[in-house]
């Protein structure tokens, strides 16, 4: 969801961002720390701590059992394919989208973007709905076409992708557009005139300017491939060891009261968001410097 | 390389950038476009380079065609107003830049880039900085590396647009002047855009004056300032002063002047504009003759060679401003609060009607 | 797709190359991946005929699920407007230690995935958990209520109202507080009559926001709720309850409502932004 937030100011105002005194009084400054920081540690960081400890709670052995159980196994592979797919295509879309968005000025932009950032508003299990109504082999628009074809999509690892494919479309796109648009095309005007063909143009200049965005871009798609819960779950069926991904195993091992095991499952995707925020840390200081 | 614009007309949305722009700019020669914000003179720059599409006309390099051309493809060096380095590169790979991407076939060797970048950093005196990054340079060691960049490519044609545009007053004054010297040693035909009257009269061979998206003037800078077309031309380079008056039968009135205007004999009876520089005004302490307008002196500024002084026509209430030597200002001991007499040495009438599109 | 036709020749002239493939790519990936699915919705529920679809709308499991969803994702964003406020003033304009790291943390519940939140919550607020415990002398249940519902919302869009608020606050010029400090305005009458209209635009937007994203989550609120019809059960579970059932044209009746509202949703989050921008630049 983040990319949905407009970033319009974010990339602006780099350069005013001298020291801003403070008029209010010591009282307020401390009472307003204090509330901040309680409501931070209340609603994040307790449930993040409480992940690891409740992964932990039965010791390192159950903990290493329930990350290597083959159904476990299984589902991480099953993640991991998502990802593979996922990851590039929306990738390579993500660029190709915001390059038309941002360097170009034509009507109807405002609705283009609005399509892109459609995922986003929509309640993910409408979202694995969708493409039930598409592609299920019972209820389907493309049933017909799928029984003939002897094709499986909905209940089977395509309709995973699909679903998946949907939710995170927005991510990469909506962290380029931004900055590409804060960017102008001065510099990519500036390399036409020394001669550079437009692939060229993109390939030395547009991408060493953004490809931190971009990397935030990915990771967030990634982070979202691997975590999505709703709309996968309404297209999986839940068949162990066949259509079950990694969130959706938590789910499983929650509900049989496996405390432990869907705790140390949910500690991996916990990681893998960790790192994230680490990366986006990294991605904002960097394009920080390259605005001053 | 000659230049030659036939007819170029461009709108943006309901705008109309540039109507029916016709200019030549002969092989070698260093031309300012001069006018004022929105007159359109960037839009032409641009149109030159082919970063803009015309909507009519053509764009000739030396008898060719090349208005459909891209821009890749018309070998013009561009340096643009916030210069456009490339940020992620150091200097020497923006200056390397244009040559690295030609294709393999026209590629030039290594060692004949480096040598070719290092000539480029001598020219602009920054060797040292080879290997900085541009936001570690200063406004004015920016500009010149966006000059070298596009000299790198060896064009045949140098468009500037704004050049000095983004810099303080002392680093503008130095590196117009090393522009100018530049140009007399390597004369690539050269086009740049600006605003400022003053760089334009000092740089330029030829001065294209535009407003609202025509040509008002082209000309010298000793042609333009001294003739100036038109009551525009006239505002737009230096100071001047307006008088209201009127012609009649080869005279002009204003208030109480008489003067002789032969060129205007066939104008008939009718109100004038007349326009006279502020160093082209003569004062005198006595009404000795009919032909001085009674004036109070309001202000005086005696720093430097050159006296301003503001003034109040007694008769109109108009101000008026005049420069006169110190040695003048000196010898007639001028004070503040002072009357005296002022008279025109050298002036231009326009009829007003000529000039309203 | 009329849309994909207008923009290319609406087109501005550039130079800038690949307009075509790349708007081309553009809007056959999204029409095959967004617009067509999604038109599946509306195409599927137009088959059911108005009256069967309201019958389905006006059922008391649908209204009572739309009120449970509504209702707490108005408190929700509410909450969070008030605390993002304040954690984006805390963060933007003091220093203490953990600043940073707090500052760094802020974007977890975006990263994190809505079922590890969900099982986490509802440990912590199950009557004997770490912070449902001390709720529970009170007499106050958290887990399997709609006030477990309205906790996992405020996780899931805890970001939104900060990430809005904080760029704004950040370059709001500060000579504007001091200039309303030299003529004699207190600092409450300074944050009232200053500050707070300048943050309201982005203030509303990151309301908004949340309020868009609680209102459609279904991976958290699924463990903390109880699920329990006409209690605690939230519209997204409603239709996916349905789709369980084999009930496809009740559930897909649902989604069209809860797309209905989305798009409504977007349209005045972007008819806000749009009327925010013009007043900003008539100043």
């Amino acid at each position: 969801m983040a990319g949905s937030i407009p970033l319009k100011t974010k990339y602006s105002n780099e350069i005013n961002a001298r020291k801003k005194p403070s008029g209010d009084s010591k009282l307020v400054r401390i009472v307003l720390i204090a509330i901040a920081v309680l409501f931070f540690v209340i609603m994040l960081l307790v449930p993040l701590i409480s992940v690891f400890v409740k992964a932990f709670e039965q010791g390192t052995k159950v903990y290493l059992a329930a990350i290597s159980d083959p159904i476990a196994l299984s589902a991480i592979k099953l993640t991991l394919l998502t990802i593979a797919i996922v990851v590039p295509v929306n990738t390579i879309f993500g660029i190709i989208a915001a390059w038309a968005v941002s360097k170009f000025k034509f009507k109807g932009k405002n609705i283009l973007i609005t399509i892109i950032d459609l995922p986003f508003a929509i309640s993910p299990v409408v979202a694995g709905l969708i493409f039930v109504l598409l592609f299920s082999t019972s209820h389907g628009l493309l049933a017909p076409v799928l029984n003939e074809l002897g094709l499986k999509i909905i209940f089977a690892p395509p309709g995973i992708i699909l679903a998946t494919l949907f939710v995170t479309l927005p991510f990469v796109a909506r962290e380029l557009i931004p900055l590409m648009e804060s960017q102008g095309t001065a510099e990519e005007e500036a390399a036409l005139t020394l001669g550079a063909s437009g692939f060229k143009t993109f390939w030395l200049i547009t991408l060493p300017n953004i490809k931190w965005a971009l990397l935030y871009g990915i990771m967030l798609t990634a982070a979202r491939a691997a975590g999505e819960f709703g709309a996968v779950s309404v297209v999986s069926g839940h068949i162990r060891g066949l259509t079950n991904t990694v969130p959706l195993h938590v789910e499983i091992l929650y509900n049989e009261y496996k405390f432990s095991a869907a705790f140390a499952v949910a500690s991996l995707l916990t990681v893998i968001a960790i790192i994230n925020l680490i990366i986006k840390n990294i991605s904002d200081w960097k394009i920080s410097q390259q605005f001053k | 390389m000659s230049i030659e614009i036939s007819n170029i007309s461009k709108t943006f949305d309901s705008f109309k950038a540039l109507s029916n722009i016709d200019l030549k700019i002969n092989t070698g020669e260093l031309v300012a476009l001069l006018g004022p914000s929105g007159s359109g003179k960037t839009t032409l720059l641009r149109i030159i380079a082919g970063l803009e599409t015309s909507d009519a006309g053509n764009i000739i390099f030396d008898g060719e065609d090349n208005t459909e051309k891209s821009t890749q493809d018309r070998k013009v060096g561009f340096v643009f107003q916030h210069y456009a380095l490339f940020k992620h590169m150091t200097v020497f790979e923006n200056i390397a830049f244009g040559l690295k991407v030609r294709p393999s076939k026209l590629r030039p060797g290594k060692e004949y880039i480096e040598k070719k970048v290092h000539e480029l950093l001598a020219l602009v005196k920054m060797e040292e900085l080879a290997k900085r990054y541009p936001s570690q340079l200063s406004g004015g060691q920016r500009q010149r590396i966006a000059l070298a960049r596009a000299l790198a490519v060896e064009p045949k044609v140098l468009l500037l647009d704004e050049p000095f545009g983004a810099l303080d007053a002392k680093v503008r004054k130095d590196l117009r002047r090393w522009l100018r010297k530049l140009h007399d040693e390597y004369p690539i035909t050269s086009v740049f855009v600006t605003h400022d009257q003053e760089e334009a009269l000092d740089v330029a061979d030829r001065i294209v004056i535009l407003n609202q998206g025509r040509i008002e003037q082209i000309g010298t800078p000793e042609e333009v300032y001294d003739n100036p077309a038109n009551p525009f031309v006239y505002n737009f380079l230096g100071n001047v002063n307006l008088f209201h008056g009127r012609v009649h039968n080869g005279k002009i009135e204003l208030g109480g002047l008489k003067l002789d205007v032969p060129e205007n004999t066939e104008a008939g009876d009718r109100d004038v504009i007349s326009y006279i520089r502020p160093h082209d005004i003569e004062i005198s302490l006595e009404p000795a003759e009919n032909g001085f307008i009674a004036a109070a002196i309001i202000f005086i500024r005696a720093v430097g060679p050159i006296v301003n002084l503001e003034m109040k026509r007694i008769d109109t209430g108009d101000y008026i401003e005049v420069e006169i030597s110190k040695e003048i200002y000196k010898k007639l001991q001028l004070k503040e609060k002072q009357t005296v007499y002022v008279k025109p040495k050298d002036f231009k009438v326009f009829i007003p009607e000529d000039y309203i599109i | 797709m009329n849309l994909s036709i207008k923009p290319i020749k609406l087109k501005q002239q550039s130079v800038i190359p690949g307009f075509g493939l790349t708007m081309g790519i553009t809007i056959l990936y999204i029409t095959l991946l967004i617009l067509i699915p999604v038109a599946m919705v509306f195409v599927n529920s137009s088959t059911l005929g108005l009256k069967s679809f309201w019958e389905i709308a006006a059922s008391p499991r649908v209204l009572a699920s739309l009120r449970v969803s509504f209702g707490t994702a108005f408190l929700a964003a509410s909450i969070n407007a008030v605390f993002g406020l304040l954690m984006a003033w805390v963060l933007e304009r003091y220093s203490f230690p953990g600043k940073k790291l707090i500052d760094g943390l802020i974007d977890l519940p975006f990263a994190l995935p809505t079922a590890v939140a969900g099982i986490s919550l509802t440990t912590l607020y199950a009557p004997n958990g770490w912070l449902g415990r001390l709720f529970e002398p009170l007499g106050i249940k958290i887990s399997y209520t709609p006030l477990g519902i309205t906790v996992a919302l405020i996780f899931i869009s805890f970001p939104f109202v900060i990430r809005t608020v904080q760029p704004v606050l950040h370059s709001f010029d500060t000579e504007v507080e001091e200039a309303a400090a030299c003529l004699g305005a207190s600092r409450f009458q300074t944050f009232r009559k200053i500050i707070i209209p300048e943050l309201l635009p982005a203030l509303i937007t990151g309301f908004a926001l949340s309020f868009a994203r609680a209102l459609g989550e279904y991976g958290s609120v699924v463990f903390i709720s109880g699920n329990m019809p006409m209690k605690t059960e939230i519209t997204p579970l409603l239709i996916r309850t349905k789709l369980e059932q084999y009930d496809y044209s009740g559930g897909t009746a649902v989604a069209a409502i809860m797309l209905i509202i989305s798009f409504a949703m977007l349209l005045v989050i972007n008819l806000f932004q749009w009327w925010a921008g013009n007043r900003h630049k008539m100043r």
